[in-house]
């Protein structure tokens, strides 16, 4: 696959095309064609087996509009719920992952091991984290509360079944469980911020926190931008927690909509309004990140 | 200085703390019996140490093999992990570095796709590799999650980031585009690089919805996939779930004390640029 | 639903595909998916499962029974494959929400089971998607009729006159007790409570000893299921009779979820319970109390700690009812067309093990037979067997395609009712405002 240096030397103005082709094929065939199915997909009332696959127009979007539909409130509703969930994580895990990479890019003994465990709970499944909080976090039986009851705090908080806690426990537990991810990502960016930069800024007299103001945040613009992006598309796209630790309570109201959307396509064999659903939440997504995209663009130039 | 130093340490040993209870907890619980596991309150200590978790989990001629839907699993995210850090790398660096018609084009569509919910995308995916006839095949938890625009986004970003006189000063020498690439820019992106196998292996090592999905037959599930079918129904058995987790997260954790390494480039770096 | 215009469709579909600049080969596989198995007449082969003389063949069969009712299962499957020399049957197993997720796309690729497990009130949604095919051959040939069967069971496996599911088992909620804490509060452990007045005079004297009597899961496993049986105690239903309306948000239903809710009101229970904390501390000692699924026998055994005893739900309402579901054999739509030999072989499986339901019994489920039920084997697995009464008034779920999600409603409902989110009225109420909503949406949706 990989263009040879003949190739590369003679059609210089292939070049570019060489190295993007392996990546396009992948690309083309398992990210833009489904979701070109999916277009397809939402303009029908779609299911596997069901014999008669009608094709329906835009229904399925209007459904999604239209407040009398059996839909609208389920959507918005589960809609609500992640936008709460993506507002609250979002500047927790773009603030708290900098500051430990900072922290654990110096130099001293242990970093290794120190890193090691911030990145540990990323390495276990939303299965395995989902049953462990939930068994931690029960209102009655579980350790937090015996743990806050032990230093004198109320140890009767609702974590999983009432609001707000509810939302409390889904972004802690998903801090908690992602915070190394992106610790681990700015801390490969630091690598890339020039040493002679801090050295410069120590010998006009820069106090740590100018260094850091002056240095090492516009030096990691680039990866801020991405870490920002990812994180917003990644709590936009919260299932397994909710799904697992609060399963909705109380009601529907932690049900996120990505699960909403999961179930109506797979469970209530609904494939049709399920990538109609999908297709919006993602022109949503969409317009968020160009605004943020947006504003890191103005600031590099 | 010494205050300082102690203050970081504090500071570190209390998130510590925070970070590895439950993982203390998980590990414990994977230690004791069934009914150890469920008494109330809970107990930290199991009494006694009882292989029971492992045991199930591990129990020869059982229909479920753990064993095989590890080494499934294992193959599948080193795989999927050298098909991204390939595949990603080339397009990453074509798109950061050179100028060519349809570029601003083709990176909108990639990053665009980033907008999609994966876990949204399953029935359309399943027509696709169905056609493909790589249903219950080893490809189908290989290849299409190989297609995600976060490799390509992230691997853009640091090359962005990277210093471009060295790369400057290799063309001044006569290296082409390929030398370049493979001789100065990989090894300047070793951290980069590190970072995200160390990312796609577990993303693919993690993942439950999509293999329960397309793989049919016993023998081909993957460990997330197959640990649920360990436990009841109806109730949750903690000791095998934390058991399988433990078994689940060592490798992972291995790989990353590895990849650290080279996460944190250190003096040789800032060598190269001198 | 027409025949007819099926192929147009296809034909339709295929078109807008290219059109859209799909390849060949995905329209192909739409097309294909839109008519797997539609016109297949079920093979009415053989002598409908009492023998198979044909070649030998191998057979697929999914269930969702993972853990030990997995074992007991496979040992029972391996029996039959040693006394059936020209039929091997493979096991696969899935958890159960796995297994209904994933099984349609498995049929509509070609790699499907011949022979599923499903719970009943899944039959009809599978029999409209057209995923299972009708079995009413079996039963004939086998000569098998209500009689041999309990009522209910043996009528929720039809759907639209036909028969989808030969059932296996049944698996009501029950009574679990706790006799040392009954002790405790100076209750006669040999004596569990069988109406309201004593269920509620015990939960009173369990009160006075400090102990919580009877937790009250506000999720459906199992305090919604709890709230199920009640509805139907109580004189409710959470459909009208055929099914068009939901109506548990009628003066019963309400009273029946309003009990529950105030247990928690009158300190029977904590508020907030966690899902599964209810069984764990009945299991530790908290809860005297826990209405929860048959399974949970053999579960119980495992902790000889554990001082139990289990018996019918008792009498809270007007009537006696309570939750139940049970597992039915099904035969599966193939992509490539019936093979009658396979269909042959999989109605003698099926017989077979409806025969041997005996032994599943001891994987803690009531035999769906009567002649098992009432065998004397059946007789000495005492706890099973005091759940066996139940079946007469066994409530399940109506025979109705997309039903999951209806039903949903209600444990949503129950669900903030429970956690105090609602007055039970304003939650059954708007409970039922979406199930008819859903209910008319899955009306135009399978063409009922």
């Amino acid at each position: 696959m990989a263009p040879t240096r003949a190739r590369v030397r003679r059609r210089g103005a292939a070049t570019p095309y060489l190295f993007l082709t392996p990546y396009l094929l992948l690309f083309l065939v398992f990210a833009l064609l489904p979701v070109v199915l999916g277009v397809w997909l939402s303009l029908h009332q779609w299911d596997f087996q069901l014999p008669n696959k009608p094709f329906v127009g835009v229904d399925n979007y209007r459904d999604l509009f239209d407040s009398n539909s059996v839909v609208y409130s389920f959507w918005w509703e589960s809609l609500g719920a992640t936008g709460i969930f993506t507002l609250l994580s979002v500047p927790l895990l773009v603030v708290l992952p900098l500051g430990l990479a900072v922290l654990l890019n110096r130099a001293f003994p242990g970093r290794t091991f120190f890193r090691a465990v911030f990145f540990a709970p990323y390495v276990l499944g939303v299965a395995v984290i989902g049953l462990l909080w939930r068994f931690l976090l029960d209102a009655n039986l579980g350790l937090v509360n015996r743990l806050l009851g032990l230093v004198g705090l109320p140890d009767d908080t609702a974590w999983v079944t009432d609001l707000p806690w509810a939302w409390i426990s889904l972004v802690g537990v998903t801090v908690w469980w992602t915070a190394g991810f992106n610790a681990v990502i700015y801390l490969a960016g630091l690598q890339d911020i020039p040493g002679e930069l801090y050295e410069a800024a120590k010998v006009d007299g820069a106090t740590a926190w100018q260094r850091f103001r002056h240095v090492t945040l516009p030096g990691l613009r680039p990866v801020l931008l991405f870490v920002v992006t990812t994180t917003i598309l990644a709590s936009a796209n919260l299932f397994g927690q909710s799904y697992l630790i609060t399963q909705g309570a109380p009601g529907t109201s932690t049900r996120s909509v990505v699960w909403y959307i999961v179930e109506q396509g797979i469970a209530q064999n609904d494939a049709g309004r399920a990538a109609a659903m999908s297709i919006t939440l993602t022109l949503m997504l969409a317009v968020v990140s160009v605004a943020n995209f947006r504003i890191f663009r103005y600031r590099e130039d | 200085m010494a205050l300082r130093r102690i203050g970081l340490y504090t500071a570190l040993v209390l998130l510590t703390a925070v970070f590895t209870v439950p993982l203390v907890w998980m590990v414990l619980t994977s230690l004791k019996s069934y009914p150890d596991a469920q008494r109330i309150p809970s107990t930290w200590l199991p009494d006694p140490i009882e292989t029971y978790g492992y045991e199930q989990l591990l129990q020869a001629g059982s229909q479920n093999p753990v064993l095989r839907w590890f080494a499934n699993s294992m193959l599948a995210a080193v795989a999927q992990a050298a098909l991204v850090l390939t595949t990603a790398s080339m397009a990453a660096y074509a798109l950061a570095r050179m100028r060519f018609r349809g570029r601003g084009l083709i990176f909108g569509l990639i990053v665009a796709t980033l907008f999609v919910p994966p876990a949204t995308q399953i029935i359309p995916n399943f027509l696709i590799v169905d056609t493909l006839g790589w249903l219950d095949t080893l490809a189908v938890i290989v290849v299409p999650g190989a297609a995600s625009a976060f490799g390509v986004f992230f691997l853009r970003q640091f090359f962005l980031s990277l210093p471009r006189e060295l790369e400057e000063a290799a063309t001044l020498d006569g290296a082409d585009t390929w030398q370049i690439f493979t001789r100065i820019v990989l090894p300047l992106s070793k951290p980069a690089l590190a970072t995200l196998a160390v990312l796609a292996f577990l993303t693919n090592w993690n993942d439950f919805l999509w293999p329960i999905f397309v793989l049919f037959s016993g023998d081909q599930l993957t460990l997330p996939a197959g640990l649920g079918l360990l436990q009841g129904a109806y109730q949750t058995d903690y000791p095998v779930v934390m058991a399988g987790a433990v078994l689940a997260s060592v490798p992972a954790i291995v790989l990353f004390v590895l990849a650290q390494r080279h996460i944190i480039a250190g003096v040789s770096r800032s060598g190269l640029k001198g | 639903m027409n025949s007819e215009e099926r192929p147009k469709d296809n034909l339709i579909s295929r078109r807008r595909v290219l059109g859209l600049g799909v390849g060949l080969g995905t329209a192909a596989a739409l097309t294909l998916a839109g008519c797997g198995g539609d016109d297949d007449t079920p093979a009415a082969s053989g002598d409908g499962g009492k023998t198979y003389t044909g070649p030998k063949v191998d057979l697929n069969l999914w269930n969702g029974f993972t853990g030990g009712d997995g074992d007991i299962f496979k040992k029972l499957v391996d029996q039959f494959n040693t006394e059936h020399q020209n039929i091997k049957v493979g096991v696969a197993t899935y958890r159960w929400e796995d297994y209904y997720a994933k099984l349609p796309g498995a049929v509509s690729s070609g790699n499907g089971p011949d022979i599923a497990v499903m719970h009943m009130d899944q039959l009809a949604t599978f029999a409209a998607r057209q995923i299972i095919q009708p079995l009413d051959d079996v039963a004939s040939a086998l000569e098998l009729t209500e009689a041999d069967f309990a009522a209910t069971v043996w009528n929720g496996g039809i759907y639209k006159d036909k028969r989808y599911g030969i059932p296996l088992d049944m698996h009501p909620l029950g009574f679990y007790y706790r006799t040392d804490l009954m002790e405790q509060a100076g209750l006669d452990p040999a004596k569990p409570p069988t109406n309201r007045q004593e269920f509620e005079a015990a939960l009173t004297a369990l009160k006075a000893k400090n102990i919580q009597g009877f937790w009250m899961s506000p999720f459906q496993f199992t305090g919604g299921m709890a709230g199920y049986s009640l509805v139907h105690q109580f004189g409710g239903s959470l459909f009208n009779r055929d099914t068009t309306q939901a109506v548990y948000n009628s003066p019963e239903a309400v009273e029946a979820v309003t009990w529950c809710v105030d247990l928690v009101k009158n300190g029977h229970s904590p508020a907030n319970v966690g899902q599964d904390a209810d069984y764990v501390a009945f299991k530790a000692g908290k809860s005297a109390f826990n209405w929860n699924g048959i399974w949970q026998i053999n579960d119980l055994k495992k902790s000889p700690d554990v001082k139990w005893g289990v018996a019918p739900l008792p009498q809270i309402g007007s009537k006696q009812a309570a939750w139940a579901n049970s597992h039915n054999f099904t035969i599966v739509q193939q992509k490539r067309g019936a093979d009658a030999n396979k269909t042959a072989a999989a109605k003698v499986f099926i017989n077979w093990l409806s025969e041997h339901s005996l032994d599943w019994a001891a994987g803690g489920q009531v035999p769906a037979r009567k002649e098992v039920r009432d065998s004397s084997g059946f007789q000495q697995l005492t706890e099973v067997g005091k759940l066996a009464p139940e079946l007469d008034y066994a409530a399940f779920p109506p025979a109705l395609p997309g039903v999951g999600d209806v039903i949903t409603t209600f444990y949503t409902a129950f669900n903030e009712a429970v956690l105090g989110k609602k007055d039970p009225k304003k939650a059954m109420d708007d409970g039922v405002a979406k199930a008819n909503q859903l209910l008319a949406d899955n009306a135009k949706k399978y063409g009922a």
